[in-house]
């Protein structure tokens, strides 16, 4: 799969300690980005980025409820991060190592014939 | 999902349907074609390490079809085949890719190869029929290699996010 630009790549989202936190947190419900930092223990301009970065790459989903924004989490968006730890493409990934040693030995023979 | 204000990926109308996979390898283009053309190569490195193939028949041509099994290091058997609908050396095979030719699931890669230097680079492009179909070959081969490998917590943990929140 190719790898988007840094602020698309759910892979780069969630390389982040605290943005992995934070998608355990949203996994029990929604919450405003004052409980997010309150939670994790962080400033909330923090918490705040935090999210824009989760949000941008789909992991999460925002809404308006009067004064406040509530974040929820978008567990969809860590479909490539579950295609990646297993499944075909790993399959196939797995299948062209050792493609690629076959070849170097092939190479190999074909130089000494 | 879809709103202005989200800086949503650009993606190709068909990304959500396919799988692209990518590798250089460090040898002449002709020399990686040949690989992909003969049983005796291919049955020494198709499928993940552990796995082994039996062949029942090979024909490589446009229509010839490539029945085998696949042997999983768990003892898994799983039934495949596999036709080829384009040939064109040493540049791209196209192939349709299921468990039997009467496979109503059976799906189509494009492989293409191309000089990168002195080495090559391999790109494998599998277009599911729809979506459901992709993410489907996908659980399936979670499935197939489920016994070997052992996924670290993380990806456990984000494995099990997604089937419980993504789906259903």
């Amino acid at each position: 799969m190719a790898r988007a630009a840094t602020t698309s790549d759910v892979f780069n989202a969630i390389a982040e300690p605290q943005r992995r936190e934070i998608l355990v947190l949203l996994r029990a419900g929604e919450r405003p980005v004052t409980d997010v930092a309150r939670e994790l223990g962080i400033a909330q301009p923090r918490a705040s980025k935090h999210l824009r970065v989760l949000r941008e790459v789909g992991l999460v989903r925002d809404r308006k409820a009067g004064k406040q924004r509530l974040y929820c989490l978008d567990a969809r968006g860590l479909r490539p991060v579950h295609e990646w730890t297993g499944g075909f493409e790993r399959f196939w990934n797995e299948a062209f190592d050792r493609l690629d040693a076959y070849v170097q030995d092939l190479k190999q023979a074909r130089q000494e014939e | 999902m879809s709103g202005t204000e989200r800086g949503a990926p650009v993606q190709a109308a068909s990304a959500d349907r396919e799988i692209v996979i990518s590798r250089v390898i460090d040898a002449p283009r002709e020399l990686v074609f040949e690989a992909f053309t003969e049983v005796r190569h291919l049955s020494r490195w198709w499928g993940p390490e552990g796995f082994t193939t039996t062949t029942q028949s090979f024909e490589f041509r446009v229509g010839g079809d490539w029945d085998f099994v696949m042997h999983g290091p768990d003892g898994t058997d799983y039934t495949e085949w596999i036709t080829w609908t384009e040939i064109a050396p040493p540049e791209r095979i196209a192939l349709l890719h299921g468990e039997s030719p009467s496979d109503p699931n059976a799906f189509e890669s494009v492989l293409t190869f191309e000089p990168d230097g002195a080495a090559t680079r391999i790109e494998m492009r599998t277009v599911f029929p729809t979506k459901e179909l992709r993410d489907e070959a996908v659980e399936k081969y979670h499935a197939i290699e489920g016994g070997q490998q052992t996924l670290n917590n993380l990806a456990a943990y984000l494995t099990e996010m997604v089937r419980k929140e993504a789906e259903g």
